[in-house]
Parts: structure tokens; C-alpha cells; sequence
């Protein structure tokens, strides 16, 4: 009950946030936090819920915002019409990859997407016909529905956030359903999960793929906004900012990921006179949180609230990841 | 099919391949001893580069003495890297190595691009310009050099290795930490040496390859994507793995990029490593535990 009311407030505070930016700066970042806790939440999936470490994310971002691109510069299709075929496209790449990279766990996964990402990074750098290479696309038509057309900060803000909480609750939904269990089963035992029944190599497609399906409209809705698309969107650079981004906020919870979102892009931009400095602080900050606080910031939180003993049980889920992975080898 | 041209091409692509054997060797080693996929590889590969040119730019030394004093810095900042945040997490799970691995990564690249600047430089070298011809194959010096460099590193590591009493427990605490140290090995030195030889391995690689390209801080991330995808291929923890599968990615690729394209010569390295292991999950030549 009391969580609902918090949530709820939250969730009204969120929707007011525009209204309090009072200047197309503030609620650019507000879109771009948005979108970064949607990106997150996806990759959240894989890292929190699954147990792997995906390398490649920022590379369906890519083929998302890429699909939806091309589509409706090239073809005329509707930009709105472009948000699903994105997500398919996503998830038929991400439907392709899990099933070579699914087969190997830990390590091995993380570099096998590493690789992966890599490939239609390189793909989509040279192949210029279809993507315009290193020039990237741009004149990226907004998105539209009806009369509204998404091209200013607080009309995307609202979709992105509607995607975002629309995700969240799916996440929620998903960890209470019996799908959901399975995620968790398999995470923290393989072995024992399939001897009960589940079949661990689709539990985890299915993962892969929802993740991907996702991270796909988060691309799609970024290139609609922002109207220009280059390679870099797939690089390592945002490889490295969704990671940091769920590992900071706290893996395997659902405001983690949106906190972590947060954190960064506001980090990210109180700190542009720093340069090349920010990614040595975001390192060290990655590097900080997984020693000292392996439960992201969410855990402080439980910390805070309960003392030592209840953030034990709170961070349960993604603090009792060690051990739990060393008997699924 | 040009004769001439093709054993060119297989030419450049054992010298590229030897390159990426030196990283590769590194790697698997650090994986088949310490248990570490190591992230930041590649990082010390690229200091590896850079300090050879500050040492030879700055310093006035030849290039030979400037790639031997790289290797050796880069082996002790190794031992730094280890001390500071491997070894204190030894115990831990393998999430939490592996992301801070990549920290170290993320922070050795930006403070390179700080420290260095993010315009390419160029590593001087006398061999740079210079060619040898071995029968219809024309070579620069510096290529050839790489190849020999490597070979020699390649053959004193694996005689270390398998002869040296250090050797023996490295090996004996890749088979069984626990058992090399219930009889008295040293882990900690194990550790702390073998992470400084493959570190020294990657510098050496990188202050090779140096002069034949233009270095930024950024390389690290091609070198330890090239070391993964060999260690992958041939087996996690396996040096002569590592040896075939870094000379087949650097044939395989010189061999696209000739007869292919150029531009996706990249890709079809990767698109190797795909194809391996979806017939063999665990690499060519896998290790369940330990170096062979």
C-alpha cells in the first residue's frame, strides 16, 4: 500500500518535471534521461534478470534507430509506423545473435556481444548505401500521431516517459509472473532450473529478445528526435554508458535503471567543461560501485531505510548474484 | 588467381596474425591462471605504443631500447593494476571482475586521451622504411621484424613456461589454486608475475605494431576486441589455441580484405569467430581449467 502511494507520487512528480524545466535546455535533458532509463531498462533485463552481461546493447539501439530511419526517409513510411518496425528489427537481430551467443555463459557471452556489436558497428560504417556510413543519416522526419507531431522536447518527453513507465511495469509484471520466476531461476542456478523443467536456453532468448525489441523503439524514438543518426550511436562509447548506467542505478530493480539514467546524463552535463575527464570519472565510478556498492544506488536506499540487516534481504536479489553463478558454471 | 599476390597476402596476414598472437598470449594466460577476463588488455597495449614513442621522442633512446624499456614500465604498471584491484578481488564473483576490468579499461583509455592527447601520433622507427624481399614477398623491416619479435617472445614464454621452476607454478596454480598453494606455491607472486608477463606481452605488441600504423589512445579497444576474438576462437586458457587462431584471423583477414572488401575486413574476422563457435561453444582448442 505505502508502495504504491510512493510510486504513484513519483510517477506525478515525473509528469510535472516538464512544466518545472522552464527552458528547452533542461527539458532536453529531461528527454534524453528518458530515454537513457528506457535504453537501461532493457539492458537491465539481460544484466539484472537474466545474470549476463551483454556487450552489444548499443548496437540494436542502432538497428532500431537505423530501420526507422531508413524507412521513413527512404520509403515515406510514417514515422509512427517505423516505432514497430524497429522493434522488429531489433528483435530479429537480437532473435539471430542470442541464439549463436546464448549457447556460452559468462565471459564468453559478454565477448561474443562485444563481438556481435562490433559487426554492425563495422557493417553499418561501411556499408554506405544503405546507411550513409560515417555521414550518418539526417532530415529524419519527427514522429507523429494525428495531430500531434513530436517535434519539440516536452511532447517526446511525454512519449518516452509513457514507453518508460510502460516498461517499468512490464519488468514488474514480469518478475511477479511465472516467466519472470523462471528469469530468476535461471540466473541463479541453471543446472537446477532446468532440472525443474524450464527450458533455460529459451528462457533466455526470450529475455534477449524482449531486451532487444525495446532497446530497438529507444533507438528508433532517438533518431526521430534528435533527426540525425551516425554509426556512433552503436559505438563502444554507449556500450560503456548503458552498462555504467544500470550497474550504477542497480541492477536487477526497476528504479535502478532510471536512476542510473540520471546520474549520468546529469553527471554528463554538469561536467561538460571536464572533457575527456567525465568517461575517467564515470570509470571510476563503475569501477566504485561494483566493489563498494554492488547493489547500485537503489541499495543505499534499503540501506537507509531498514539498516544493515533488512538492506541484506532488500539487495537480495542482485547482491546474492556472486555466489549464485558460481554453481551455474 | 595471381600467385605472386596471394602468398603477399598470406604474407601480411601471419605478420597481423603474429601481432595478434602477442595479445592473445597475454590474455589467455591472465584468463588461464587468474581466472580474469581482463577488459583492459588492450589498454596495455596502447601504452605499450605510447610509451615506446615518449621514450624514443623524449627520451632520445633507439627504437629497439625504447620498445624494451615500454615493455618493462607497461609489466610494472601490470603489477600495479593487480595489486590494486585484481588481487583484492580475487574471491570475487566473476560479474564484478569482469565489469571492474572494464573500468580500468574505461579509465587507462580516457586518461590516456588526457594525458596524450587525442590527435594520432606516429612512432619512429629505423626499420620503418626499409624493405626485405624473401623470394617473391616484399616486407618493411619494421613487418618483419614484428613477425621475428613475436616468435622469439612466443618461444622464450612457452620454454618459461614449461621449464622454468616458475613456470611449473603457474601451471600448477592454473590446475588447482588451492592444491598449488597447499604446497607452498606462492600465489600471490604467481599471480602478481604472470598478469606483469602478459601486460609486458600486450606493450610489446603494441610498441611493434606501433610504427607500421598511426597510434591514438583509442587502440586498446581494436587490440583487445583482435585478442578476444583469437582467445575465443581458439579456446579460453590455451596458448596453442591462441597461436592458431591468431595467425588463421590474421590470414583469413588479409585474405577478405584482398579478395573481398576492404572495408568489411573487420567484419569477417568476427563473423569467424561466429562460425567457430556455433560449431564448438567452448573454442578449438578449449581448456576446461588450466593451461595446457
Amino acid at each position: 500500500m505505502n508502495n504504491q502511494i510512493v510510486t504513484l507520487g513519483a510517477v506525478l512528480a515525473l509528469g510535472t518535471l516538464p512544466f518545472l524545466a522552464g527552458n528547452a535546455y533542461l527539458e532536453h535533458l529531461l528527454v534524453l534521461w528518458m530515454l537513457y532509463a528506457l535504453l537501461a531498462l532493457s539492458l537491465n533485463i539481460i544484466i539484472g534478470y537474466l545474470g549476463e552481461l551483454s556487450f552489444g546493447h548499443a548496437a540494436f539501439v542502432g538497428v532500431g534507430a537505423y530501420a526507422s530511419a531508413i524507412v521513413s526517409t527512404q520509403l515515406g513510411v510514417p514515422p509512427l509506423l517505423g516505432l514497430p518496425l524497429a522493434a522488429a528489427a531489433a528483435a530479429l537481430f537480437g532473435l539471430v545473435i542470442g541464439y549463436a551467443a546464448l549457447r556460452v555463459v559468462g565471459p564468453q557471452f559478454a565477448i561474443l556481444t562485444l563481438g556481435f556489436g562490433s559487426i554492425l558497428y563495422t557493417v553499418t560504417n561501411h556499408w554506405v548505401d544503405l546507411t550513409r556510413g560515417p555521414m550518418g543519416i539526417s532530415n529524419i522526419p519527427p514522429l507523429s500521431l494525428g495531430p500531434v507531431t513530436f517535434t519539440g522536447a516536452r511532447e517526446t518527453y511525454y512519449l518516452v516517459f509513457a514507453l518508460v513507465l510502460a516498461v517499468a511495469y512490464l519488468c514488474h509484471a514480469l518478475v511477479t509472473s511465472r516467466t519472470g520466476r523462471a528469469f530468476i531461476a535461471v540466473r541463479e542456478n541453471a543446472p537446477l532450473a532446468a532440472s525443474l523443467g524450464i527450458d533455460v536456453f529459451r528462457t533466455k532468448l526470450l529475455g534477449f529478445v524482449a531486451a532487444t525489441a525495446i532497446a530497438g523503439v529507444g533507438g528508433a524514438i532517438y533518431a526521430h528526435y534528435i533527426k540525425v543518426i551516425t554509426p556512433d550511436v552503436m559505438g563502444v562509447h554507449n556500450v560503456a554508458a548503458l552498462i555504467i548506467i544500470v550497474i550504477i542505478g542497480g541492477r536487477g530493480t526497476i528504479v535502478g535503471p532510471i536512476l542510473g539514467a540520471l546520474v549520468y546524463i546529469g553527471l554528463l552535463e554538469s561536467l561538460r567543461v571536464a572533457g575527456p575527464l567525465r568517461m575517467v570519472i564515470f570509470a571510476a565510478l563503475l569501477t566504485g560501485t561494483v566493489v563498494f556498492l554492488p547493489g547500485g544506488l537503489v541499495s543505499l536506499w534499503h540501506r537507509w531505510r531498514g539498516g544493515p540487516r533488512a538492506a541484506s534481504d532488500a539487495t537480495a536479489p542482485a547482491g546474492s548474484l556472486p555466489t549464485a553463478e558460481g554453481g551455474a558454471k | 588467381m595471381d600467385l605472386t599476390v596471394f602468398a603477399q597476402q598470406i604474407a601480411n596476414g601471419l605478420v597481423n596474425g603474429m601481432a595478434y598472437v602477442l595479445i592473445a598470449t597475454g590474455l589467455t594466460l591472465v584468463f588461464g591462471v587468474l581466472r580474469i577476463v581482463n577488459f583492459a588488455h588492450g589498454e596495455f597495449y596502447m601504452l605499450g605504443a605510447y610509451l615506446t614513442y615518449f621514450v624514443g621522442t623524449l627520451a632520445g633512446v633507439d627504437y629497439i631500447t625504447a620498445v624494451a624499456i615500454a615493455a618493462v614500465l607497461v609489466a610494472g604498471l601490470g603489477i600495479a593494476a593487480n595489486k590494486l584491484i585484481f588481487w583484492p578481488l580475487r574471491r570475487d564473483h566473476e560479474f564484478t571482475i569482469l565489469l571492474s576490468s572494464l573500468g580500468l579499461a574505461l579509465l587507462v583509455a580516457n586518461g590516456g586521451e588526457l594525458l596524450f592527447g587525442a590527435d594520432p601520433k606516429y612512432v619512429s622507427s629505423p626499420f620503418a622504411d626499409e624493405i626485405v624481399d624473401i623470394g617473391t614477398v616484399t616486407l618493411t623491416q619494421q613487418r618483419a621484424l614484428i613477425f621475428i619479435a613475436a616468435v622469439l617472445a612466443l618461444v622464450a614464454v612457452y620454454l618459461f613456461i614449461q621449464y622454468s621452476r616458475f613456470g611449473k607454478m603457474m601451471r600448477a596454480t592454473a590446475q588447482n589454486p588451492d592444491g598449488a598453494a597447499l604446497t607452498g606455491i606462492n600465489i600471490g607472486l604467481v599471480h602478481t608475475y604472470t598478469f606483469a608477463l602478459a601486460c609486458g606481452l600486450a606493450a610489446l605488441s603494441g610498441a611493434l605494431v606501433g610504427p607500421t600504423v598511426m597510434i591514438f589512445p583509442t587502440i586498446g579497444n581494436w587490440a583487445v576486441l583482435k585478442g578476444f576474438i583469437v582467445v575465443i576462437m581458439g579456446g579460453l586458457g590455451s596458448i596453442q589455441g591462441a597461436l592458431f587462431a591468431g595467425l588463421l584471423l590474421g590470414v583469413i583477414e588479409s585474405l577478405g580484405g584482398g579478395y573481398i572488401s576492404l572495408g568489411f575486413m573487420e567484419a569477417i574476422g568476427y563473423a569467424m569467430i561466429i562460425a567457430v563457435l556455433l560449431w564448438r561453444p567452448s573454442g578449438l582448442f578449449s581448456t576446461a581449467r588450466g593451461l595446457r
